[in-house]
């Protein structure tokens, strides 16, 4: 049987780690009422965002505009790609980060040289794991330093133009977004996105294989200039939307998490305290007995 | 009464206006635009401006900061980071926005740190124009 004064110390030190996952809980659920109300606000934007801009490329001419150039002369294995990698700036929040993180790691193995990859990792976690880890390839940039709490429009606006500029530039080649996606409010799994270049998806064709006859729309002043305009604009707003959907898949997840630890909590601490109280019996009993044969062995 | 046509607004916090409309009047980059039942495909990008559609006969106004918009003949959207009408724009909060970019723009900055300020004064001198032409 277990000493008693080691369960008693379990039981205090699991009430102590109780408060904070069930503190942990509270703050994650109204933290989450708040994500999910900006979620909620800003669904609309991001969705009627990609269908637009799937139906404006529909209509517009080919362009030999910056953004949707491939750069196919640069050869696979040369080519430098850049990810955006939306983790949590904390852990305790179940597989969130591990799901993410795992995915991320998938995702620079299927390139053909790691050696050109280049991280732009937002969130504490992330960063510490792709700074820390063993195979040192890919590359983190350090001085990009974005939170994921509350994310913003300004924040989401700033990480866009840095990438295009490193794009424009011709530091990064190809950039992607890595985030979670929200598919329902119990269910979320990371997804990528390719930004730029801007591929042109085939549309083209409807769900009977004939080709869409499609009005070519007219652009002010011309295609070039208003795609010159827009795709920053679209990058800046996708990143927003999937900083918001992120925020709030890890506020779910965190609550999700907090609540089955508090509820483990709360098992062992009823399961422990039966054993101290069987512990405390048994000792009480063998006390009594001692008292009773000691006393017998005086008559 | 003219033909009107499916209008959307939607900003990137909230969804701003949805339903039909007679016409609209937008800036696009250079000049204004007025859009009627039947117009052309066309699509344009909208700097930080102003924006007016008639419902009803009756005209609305809203302050509109950076978007763009896509016109079909029977529909038209428009997507952008904020839109507000003249009475709910914080008058006290844009009047901060601007002196802080005024004050902002006295300092030496980079090409950038420019670009972002300047934005930032046009959105609240923006605001500030609307709510006062608009909103007494």
């Amino acid at each position: 049987m277990a000493n008693i004064r080691e369960i008693r110390e379990r039981i205090a030190s699991i009430k102590q780690i109780l408060k904070i996952t069930n503190a942990m809980y509270l703050i994650s659920s109204s933290k989450l009422k708040k994500a999910r109300k900006s979620l909620d606000a800003t669904m609309p934007y991001f969705e009627k965002l990609q269908t637009t801009i799937e139906s404006i490329l529909e209509h517009t001419p080919h362009t030999r505009q910056f953004y949707f150039d491939k750069r196919q002369n640069v050869p696979d294995e040369k080519r430098k790609k850049g990810y955006i990698v939306i983790t949590a700036d904390k852990g305790l929040c179940g597989s969130y980060n591990h799901n993410i993180l795992k995915y991320t790691e998938q995702e620079l193995a299927k390139t053909p040289d790691t050696d050109n990859c280049y991280l732009f990792i937002m969130g504490q976690v992330g960063r510490m794991y792709f700074q820390n880890r063993a195979a040192k390839k890919a590359s983190v940039d350090g001085e990009f330093l974005y939170t994921t709490q509350n994310p913003t429009l300004y924040r989401a606006r700033e990480i866009a133009e840095l990438v295009l500029e490193k794009f424009e530039e011709k530091e990064l080649d190809e950039v992607y977004l890595i985030y979670t996606d929200m598919i329902n409010s119990g269910q979320y799994e990371p997804k990528t996105v390719q930004l730029l270049p801007f591929s042109r998806r085939h549309f083209g064709k409807t769900a009977d294989g004939t080709m869409k006859k499609l009005p070519k729309a007219s652009f002010v002043p011309s295609p070039e200039e208003v795609m010159a305009y827009l795709i920053p604009n679209y990058a800046k707003g996708f990143i927003y939307g999937a900083m918001v959907e992120a925020f709030c898949c890890e506020q779910q997840a965190r609550m999700t998490a907090m609540d089955a630890a508090t509820n483990s909590a709360r098992d062992m601490i009823k399961d422990l305290s039966l054993l101290y109280n069987r512990a405390r019996q048994a000792a009480i009993t063998q006390e009594i007995t001692e008292v009773v044969s000691g006393a017998n062995g005086l008559e | 009464m003219a033909k009107s046509f499916h209008l959307e607004i939607i900003a990137s916090d909230r969804v701003f206006y949805q339903g039909e409309c007679e016409h609209l009047v937008i800036t696009a980059i250079d000049g204004l635009i007025g859009i009627m039942y039947g117009h052309e495909p066309l699509v344009t990008s909208l700097p930080t401006g102003e924006l007016k559609y008639m419902v009803d006969g009756e005209w609305h106004y809203a302050a509109i900061s950076e978007g763009f918009i896509e016109v079909m003949p029977e529909s038209s959207i428009i997507l952008a980071d904020s839109c507000e009408l003249p009475e709910e724009i914080d008058i006290k909060r844009a009047e901060e926005a601007r002196e802080r970019a005024e004050e902002k723009m006295r300092q030496k900055q980079s090409i950038m740190e420019y670009y972002h300020t300047q934005a930032a004064l046009n959105r609240a001198m923006n605001r500030l124009k609307l709510s006062q032409k608009h909103f007494k």
